[in-house]
């Protein structure tokens, strides 16, 4: 028995580093018997999921103009319309809803009634992330830049020759992933003081292609609360550990786009995806993430 | 029912951890989780792995390096193991060891340089200077920020960014103070776990620089690719490589793949391909009992100059 006790103590001592250590696969996500649940339907492009401090998720319909919200009692209303092709979105530390209209080449924010300003202008954008004292990483895919936004809303390029889609930071906003949907790894850079990204590396890879051939299509992405990393790809929910090792697939729920993926609902504990005409969500072992601690 | 002798043990999923930063090799064993196992796994060191009297001790000094150039922002300490023997009138031959600190401790499982030590001594093996290196870290910027562990992406990465980052970096570096061989067949390279497949990977992609590999429970699987080697080795010409690989019926079987498989397809093909290879297999789990207690014997074979054969015991 005491044989026993000591190994069981000894494991606790160990259990935060030996978590990265060992494997970590997606049925330590998945709930059994808690598949996909469709939500909503009817869209033509869906995309940019985005949980409110409440957990709410809004999303875009980026051809048809409009930002929709999911209540916690799943019944989806219109945010906003005429939003010029926002694309993705996420909540600030101050409660705003930032998006990437890049119809009209500017970064914007809504507030709770939906009344939009200005944070910046003159930038194509795809997907950003808002950091927890307020600077926005924005993925320029026809620029093959990423632009930085501080809280300043000064702007500036902070990363050059690549085709970035989804951007995401780490739990501890140390690192920053981005993805590049022709390639079959995803890059990481350091995080400085700054807002400055430097040590850019293939970090996470390979990534599971689609069986006989093609490129991944990578796009959005999240990361939960202890650091593993979510992309959606054209096989479906890839899931990374932290030390940048596939550990596993989750199926998409249809086939088609897989474009975009969020934590939501009261406990942050439901995937959401926007996949082309519908939105899905499906509840997890996970938990998500909010930047909202001070850097 | 009396008990036994043996126990029963039950092997965690990953029951060896290798700490990127300190290099401390720590084994666990639980009761209570999935996998359960039988296995003896009570591999002993003999006395080429001990002090022995009279023999001369090779010098360990510390070393850290910054990368700036094939892994932009790691830091990583490494250790270089000179054996008393050496005088610089002739190149020395040279052997790497990823995790270098879990291979250059001499209370550890492995107790490489005591092992030099006693070959080296008895000629047995040549002159070797052993290079000893961690993984990389990138610091993270702010105090409250976790630093990115290079390890898996080192170690686990297909392709030739690591053998570059020996040929490039640390080499160079270890050059400047010591004569070493420019000779493939003077350069041997070790590794255990992710480390293991990595030895073989600086072979495979650049076997004029390295032609000697030393893999202990080498991770063979889908990590990140590496499960592709068997095929490889048999649809590719044969590469000027001699091979040591050890595993054991214990070890992983996990989401990445299964160790013994995985090693025991190696070896399938090497033997197919007409390698000259040789696979001990055991029945110890993912940790390096076996690989210490048969590394004297594992050098002598890797490091011979008769005629060489494939063989597995």
């Amino acid at each position: 028995m005491y044989f026993r006790g000591a190994l069981v103590l000894s494991l606790m001592l160990v259990a935060p580093v030996f978590a990265m250590a060992q494997d970590m696969s997606v049925s330590g996500v998945l709930i059994d018997g808690q598949g996909w649940q469709l939500i909503s339907e009817g869209y033509k492009f869906t995309e940019g999921p985005a949980a409110d401090a409440d957990g709410q998720v809004y999303f875009t319909d980026i051809p048809n103009n409009r930002i929709h919200k999911i209540g916690l009692d799943d019944k989806v209303t219109v945010f906003a319309e005429a939003t010029a092709n926002t694309n993705g979105l996420m909540f600030g530390p101050d409660g705003l809803l930032y998006g990437c209209r890049n119809g009209d080449k500017r970064i914007v924010a809504y507030d709770k009634d939906a009344k939009m300003q200005t944070i910046a202008e003159d930038l194509a954008s795809n997907d950003l992330v808002v950091a927890g004292d307020g600077g926005i990483y924005v993925s320029d895919p026809p620029g093959g830049k990423v632009w930085y936004i501080n809280s300043k809303r000064e702007k500036r390029v902070v990363a050059e020759g690549l085709r970035p889609n989804g951007v995401i930071l780490w739990p501890d906003q140390g690192t920053l992933v981005v993805t590049d949907g022709a390639e079959p790894v995803l890059w990481t850079f350091r995080v400085e003081r700054d807002g400055s990204l430097t040590d850019k590396d293939r970090y996470y890879g390979p990534l599971q292609l689609p069986p006989g051939g093609g490129a991944p299509g990578s796009d959005g992405m999240k990361v939960d609360s202890i650091g593993r990393l979510y992309v959606t790809t054209r096989v479906g929910l890839q899931m990374f550990d932290p030390t940048g090792r596939l550990g596993g697939t989750i199926l998409k729920p249809q086939p088609g786009s897989l474009s975009n993926v969020c934590f939501g609902g009261k406990n942050l504990d439901t995937l959401y995806v926007t996949a082309g005409d519908k939105v899905f969500k499906r509840r997890v072992q996970a938990t998500g993430v909010r930047y909202a601690k001070p850097k | 029912m009396m008990p036994t002798r043996r126990f029963r043990y039950k092997v965690l999923p990953l029951a060896f951890y290798h700490h990127a930063t300190t290099g401390l090799f720590l084994v666990l064993l639980a009761a209570g989780s999935p996998g359960e196992v039988s296995a003896a796994d009570d591999y002993q060191l003999g006395p080429d792995s001990k002090v022995q009297e009279g023999v001369p001790q090779g010098a360990v000094t510390k070393r850290s390096w910054k990368s700036e150039k094939i892994y932009p922002g790691t830091e990583r300490d490494f250790w270089i193991y000179v054996p008393k023997q050496y005088d610089g009138a002739q190149p020395a031959n040279v052997m790497v060891f990823q995790d270098g600190g879990g291979y250059v401790n001499p209370e550890g499982q492995f107790r490489t340089t005591i092992a030099f030590d006693n070959l080296i001594h008895k000629k047995e093996i040549p002159v070797t200077i052993g290079i000893f290196i961690n993984p990389g870290v990138i610091p993270a910027a702010g105090a409250d920020q976790k630093p990115r562990q290079n390890r898996s992406f080192e170690y686990d990465s297909l392709g030739d960014q690591y053998a570059r980052f020996l040929l490039e970096e640390i080499l160079p570096e270890v050059g400047k103070e010591y004569k070493l061989t420019n000779e493939a067949s003077g350069r041997a390279i070790c590794g255990i776990s992710s480390g293991g497949i990595c030895a073989w990977t600086v072979a495979w992609e650049r076997p004029d620089a390295f032609s000697k590999v030393l893999s202990h429970v080498g991770s063979f699987t889908n990590i990140r690719g590496g499960h592709v080697y068997p095929a490889l080795i048999r649809k590719t010409e044969r590469k000027p490589i001699r091979v040591f690989l050890q595993d054991g019926s214990a070890d992983l079987d996990n989401v990445h793949g299964s160790w013994p498989l995985a090693n025991q397809e190696m070896a399938a093909s090497l033997k197919f391909a007409k390698y000259d290879y040789r696979f001990e297999y055991g029945d110890g789990g993912h940790n390096g009992k076996q690989g210490g207690a048969i590394l004297p014997d594992s050098l002598r074979w890797l490091w011979r100059t008769e005629g060489a054969a494939a063989t597995q015991k």
